[in-house]
């Protein structure tokens, strides 16, 4: 359902997900996950269009992320919540749990999408640490 | 609402004896609102011509540029009310983090590209970002929104009593996208077309010819129509010609565009080919006589 017209830059972020085979999540400006691409879909396993839109809380800790001592890493640290709370891109390593059990070491890139109306939303983009 | 088409080209003029029915110029619209007030869409070279029929006292234009590609700005150097001391021009276009609207503009009405400096303009020319927010232009409101170009670009959306003009001349709102499917959200300048009594649309390329053009900011003809479909304007002006295409071929190009269109379920009557010159005017519908 359409909730309203999303910013050109949210748009343009998704198209580019959408094309490209590095895993990678976006969420909106109140943190709300409007997509993740199939890469990251393999990857978690589940599609997005299975899972569908979640808010912060449950994004957060829908695939763990676990930290290396297996604990849940806070939802404040994790580098999509400090690309768009505090406007500036953050880096992070943890594991991630999908949705069928299978673990997966990544490091995660995050950067928050500006244009001259503000933040909109920040991308994620996760890069497999396993056959590294 | 009265509307005349100055200029239909894109990218660059094509005059000669091949574009004479469908015209030469770039992009440029006039809109004439119920008050009179005089509205420009786009200052390509066809705003040559609207201003040399404009009055020549205490002409007052707003002109609304969605972009500062060329074919969308070279008119103005040649606008006659700009050399006019009692003219008013307010220019408003997309902002930019890297300059201002003016600094930006005067690029182009500027040495070594011009003969003349902003600054030499006798006419009273004030400059403005277009606001995120609805605003007024005398009786209509007008309604900016980026949309998927190259560079910061607008489209418009100017609503004057219950009539609306959408005006979106550079467009590429397929690129990556489904748009039979997508939710209309993800559609770039869905809310500003939806519902339009006249929607304005980039038609640049045929669809065998935007196989060598993706990307570059413009629509092929099965994407508008998708675009239309989706966002159901009354009626829908396609615009934005390349120059490259005659007006034998923009005869038979309108001649897909309505077998297309019918495909959809759109009725001929609903689509037409921008042409320069072409007057219309939306007004209200006249209510069914009674019985």
């Amino acid at each position: 359902m359409a909730n309203g017209q999303r910013p050109l830059e949210l748009i343009l972020a998704r198209n580019f997900l959408t094309s490209l085979s590095t895993p990678g999540f976006l969420v909106d400006g109140e943190g709300l996950l409007v997509f993740y691409n199939e890469a990251a879909g393999a990857m978690l396993g589940v599609s997005f269009e299975e899972a569908g839109s979640m808010g912060p809380d449950e994004w957060g800790t829908a695939f763990g992320p676990f930290d290396e001592h297996g604990e849940q890493v806070p939802f404040e640290r994790l580098p999509l919540t400090i690309a768009l709370r505090q406007g500036r891109p953050a880096h992070s390593r943890f594991t991630i749990q999908s949705v069928k059990g299978a673990q997966h070491e990544i490091e995660a890139s995050a950067l928050p999408v500006q244009a001259t109306a503000g933040t909109s939303g920040a991308m994620v983009f996760f890069w497999p640490l396993e056959s590294s | 609402m009265k509307i005349k088409i100055w200029g239909a080209r894109g990218s660059v003029p094509s005059p000669g004896p091949e574009t004479t029915r469908y015209g030469g110029n770039t992009s440029c619209v006039q809109l004439t609102l119920s008050d009179g007030t005089i509205v420009a869409l786009d200052a390509g070279t066809g705003i040559r011509g609207m201003g040399l029929a404009l009055p020549h006292e205490g002409t007052r234009v707003n002109i609304l540029l969605t972009h500062l590609h060329l074919d969308h700005i070279q008119g103005l150097m040649f606008f006659a009310p700009a050399f006019r001391p009692n003219s008013e021009m307010v220019i408003w276009g997309p902002e930019s983090p890297e300059a201002s609207l003016q600094d930006r503009i005067a690029r182009y009405i500027s040495a070594p590209l011009s003969p003349v400096e902003m600054r030499e303009l006798p006419c009273d020319v004030s400059f403005r970002d277009a606001p995120h927010v609805e605003w007024r232009i005398g009786p209509a409101t007008v309604r900016a929104a980026s949309v998927t170009h190259r560079g910061p670009t607008l489209g418009y959306r100017i609503t004057d009593g219950d009539t609306s003009l959408c005006y979106i001349p550079d467009h590429e709102p397929g690129l990556g996208v489904q748009l039979a499917e997508d939710d209309p959200d993800w559609i770039s300048g869905f809310e500003l077309a939806r519902g339009a009594s006249l929607l304005f649309h980039d038609c640049q390329y045929s669809d065998q010819e935007y196989p060598h053009h993706v990307g570059w900011g413009h629509s092929r003809l099965s994407d508008a129509l998708a675009f239309a479909r989706r966002t159901e304007p009354e009626r829908l002006m396609l615009f934005h010609h390349d120059p490259l295409h005659t007006d034998d071929f923009l005869d038979a190009f309108h001649g897909t565009a309505i077998a297309h269109w019918g495909d959809l379920g759109g009725r001929p009557a609903q689509i037409e080919l921008a042409s320069e010159r072409r007057e219309l005017e939306l007004e209200l519908p006249r209510p069914a006589p009674a019985k």
